[in-house]
């Protein structure tokens, strides 16, 4: 909140540099298309947030145009959106498209094409909007020929976040090193991982902290746990594109996938065995109940969303571990850095999201207007600030960045330095039916009602058999 | 008269339009689609007619969607069972008097003023695992350790028990409603008979309220069968599959894998299933009304 609050009065003196450069342009563009309405719909996060509450007044201050943006949950975001697209009803002029599901999108022509739609419109073409300032991440939103299909509002890299307190205590380190004959530090492999997160249970409840070792976003009836393995845990140990041989359209072993293969099982194994260590609540966690969690001190360390990253290492109002949060790359498995620096593979998920324009929309020029504007130089520090996300080049050397950078324990950084080790989801255009496919078996190896090795076998079975009926198999 | 029916019929009109729109469109267009393979994310996303049983072959070796089915039957019956236990002891005791009678009876029909969305989101709130003050409270009184993300039959059993606190005032009050309206010469005539209230209730109440049970049955079974939001709030299907009952199953199928011509003879099977289920009961109704004529 405070952050927003500093990114309000922040932004008014951007929004007036800004007005006083281009202002008459964004006035005569906006003219033709005054009092209207353009409503979009997001998922709840703090730069979509941002975006509703600063960035939509500025606009409509500008412009006259008046943007309401609805922020809500990930599943009803979605369920608003693709009803909406699919009955072509043009509730919404806008929508939130997340990087993974930008390929069923895009398979099912729901989008407007904003590079063309801007070059048949020459008249809308906002000054000092620039594609080529985006970061790479605008790449995941093109088709083949290169045109974008929507504007990034929202991009990050999941990250290790560890309590520098407890990992820094001289009787943690003391009795860490006397229990397993090595010194405690941040996890760099998963053995390590696996005993700070068990000596961090028993030192917190010796202590009667409420505390765990590790957080776990397992979830057994939320697609959340299936991507935390599919896009963290399963990356990190080498399994690549949710294990399915994208030659053939497999995913079993037998048939050329990975998908239950022996590094999936071993990452399975390796996370289902977290589970003691965790804290209670893990098995009802999503992304936000883990970062709630972590902010809250309950877990010396884990995988969290860099959109959680960077409140919880600097908002004090919502975060009880303000100043006491490291930020590191996950472990991984011996060979998966190389892969990943060499381009062949990834060692976790870059996260984010765009906006996009329906073919439904009925108001396509005036939302335009409103991407290119959300699209600006001009307020992406203050955004990366309130909203802990960076999609432009440049956002990383603002001092203003420079300086929560450090606050946050080098996140920003981080992202910069090391974000080409990650990837988005694989361009599956049937991502949502095939993860529904695979989701029961994560839930029941997280419960216990199958092992890690019956539930893979059973998932990469189940999800041959949705692209089979899809027709992907040949 | 045939004044009088024109009338009548322009007056219905209105309402027999919209149930065509509302009601028999979509019904006749889900039937339809359920003749088809179609999903948009198929490499060939137009629909595909492939036999008038194709998915309906497939639905009958679904493990997975047979299992759903037979799991929300046993949920109806379940909470049936307990919601009409429960709220005939309650009607009978909102029937005499006692202190704060109204207070209990405003507070116990709260639940029934609450959306089913709301009802999911305040029982997670109360009970979820290392949070709420539930599991917390019968771990430290009673050394048992609720963690319904973890144990199946713990997931079902919280669904039954939300469910209960959720519909059980329906029935009591319905229920009170009935016994009120009794007659009382028969129960007159029993205690001069020298018949005793055990007696009476089993001779003379039951026998009595049997019209209203039924109703009562068929309107909580219908709805039971279709449980979808406090589940989706709760749990949502799990873990694993042991609360995707086939409201939650169809769902997943139709908008997360996007099988509408799967989903939709799904719909429509399930749909037959719960007339089949109410047609035996009604079958029952009529047939005890002849017995009693």
């Amino acid at each position: 909140m405070k952050n927003l609050i500093i990114a309000l009065v922040a932004s008014t003196f951007s929004f007036a540099a800004m007005a006083d450069g281009h202002a008459e342009w964004w006035k005569k563009a906006g003219a033709p298309y005054a009092g209207t309405v353009l409503q979009g719909v997001a998922e709840n996060t703090p730069p979509g947030q941002y975006a509703g509450e600063v960035l939509a007044k500025e606009f409509e201050a500008l412009t006259g145009i008046k943007v309401q943006l609805e922020n809500t949950s990930w599943d009803s975001m979605y369920d608003k959106a693709i009803k909406d697209m699919e009955a072509n009803s043009g509730i919404y002029d806008f929508v939130y498209i997340e990087q993974d599901i930008v390929y069923d999108y895009l398979n099912r022509d729901f989008l407007v094409n904003i590079t063309q739609g801007l070059a048949n419109n020459p008249d809308l073409q906002a000054p000092g909007v620039s594609l080529d300032d985006f970061t790479t991440f605008i790449d995941y939103f093109k088709d083949g020929s290169g045109d974008v299909f929507g504007v990034p509002m929202e991009a990050f890299i999941k990250v290790y976040l560890y309590r520098k307190d407890l990992f820094e205590a001289a009787d943690a380190k003391a009795a860490f090193r006397a229990q397993y004959g090595y010194g405690l530090t941040p996890a760099t492999s998963f053995d390590q991982y696996r005993d700070n997160a068990e000596f961090f249970t028993h030192y917190c409840a010796d202590k009667g902290m409420e505390c765990w070792g590790t957080t776990v976003q397992g979830h057994t009836g939320h697609p959340a746990s299936t991507y935390e393995f599919l896009e963290s845990i399963g990356p990190s140990f080498g399994l690549y594109n949710w294990g399915v041989n994208m030659d053939n359209y497999h995913s079993c072993v037998e048939d050329g996938g990975q998908l239950n293969g022996g590094r999936a099982k071993a990452a399975l194994n390796f996370w289902t065995q977290l589970l003691p260590f965790a804290p209670p609540e893990a098995l009802q966690s999503t992304w936000s109940e883990v970062g709630a969690s972590f902010a809250a001190g309950r877990a010396a360390q884990g995988w969290v969303y860099g959109e959680n990253a960077a409140w919880i290492a600097t908002d004090a109002e919502k975060s009880a571990v303000v100043g006491n949060v490291g930020v590191m790359l996950p472990p991984t498995a011996p060979g998966v850095m190389t892969q990943a620096a060499s381009g062949n593979g990834y060692i976790g998920y870059f996260d984010g999201g765009a906006y996009g324009i329906p073919h439904s929309s009925k108001n396509i020029e005036a939302t335009m207007l409103w991407l290119q504007y959300v699209a600006l130089n001009d307020h992406q520090a203050d955004w990366a600030i309130a909203g802990g996300r960076i999609t432009h080049k440049d956002t990383y050397a603002d001092p203003k960045v420079l300086a929560v950078d450090e606050q946050a324990d080098g996140y920003f950084s981080l992202m910069r330095d090391t974000g080409f080790l990650y990837a988005g989801a694989p361009p599956f255009p049937f991502h949502g039916a095939g993860r529904g496919a695979i989701d029961p078996f994560i839930y029941s190896a997280l419960a216990g009602e199958m092992t890690p090795e019956e539930a893979l076998d059973g998932a990469c079975k189940a999800l041959d058999q949705v692209m089979s009926d899809l027709g992907y198999q040949g | 008269m045939f004044s009088n029916n024109r009338t009548g019929w322009l007056l219905l009109s209105p309402t027999i339009i919209i149930l065509l729109i509302m009601g028999l469109v979509p019904f006749f267009y889900v039937l339809y689609v359920g003749f088809f393979k179609w999903n948009p994310l198929a490499v060939d996303p137009s629909m595909q007619f492939e036999g008038f049983g194709f998915n309906y072959r497939r639905l009958i070796f679904d493990e997975v969607f047979l299992a759903s089915i037979w799991r929300s039957i046993k949920f109806s019956v379940v909470t049936l069972f307990f919601e009409l236990g429960l709220g005939f002891i309650l009607a009978l005791s909102l029937l005499s008097s006692f202190p704060l009678k109204s207070f209990f009876r405003g507070i116990h029909t709260l639940p029934l003023v609450i959306a089913p969305i709301v009802v999911g989101s305040i029982f997670k709130l109360f009970t979820v695992q290392g949070l709420g003050p539930l599991p917390h409270l019968l771990k430290d009184y009673f050394g048992y350790t609720l963690n319904y993300g973890l144990h199946a039959e713990q997931a079902f059993w919280m669904i039954v028990i939300m469910d209960i606190w959720h519909w059980t005032p329906f029935v009591t009050l319905t229920l009170l409603a009935g016994l009120s309206a009794l007659p009382q010469d028969p129960y007159e005539s029993a205690k001069i008979d020298g018949a005793n209230n055990f007696q009476i209730f089993i001779y003379i109440t039951i026998p009595m309220m049997v019209p209203v049970l039924i109703v009562v049955i068929f309107i909580r079974l219908m709805d039971s069968l279709k449980i979808v939001d406090e589940v989706w709030m709760l749990t949502g299907g799990g873990p694993g599959y042991a609360t995707r009952f086939t409201g939650i199953h169809i769902w997943k199928e139709v908008f997360e894998k996007r099988f509408y011509g799967l989903g939709s003879a799904m719909s429509i099977l399930y749909l037959y299933i719960t007339i089949v289920i109410c047609w035996l009961l009604y079958s029952v109704m009529v047939s005890r009304g002849k017995n009693e004529d």
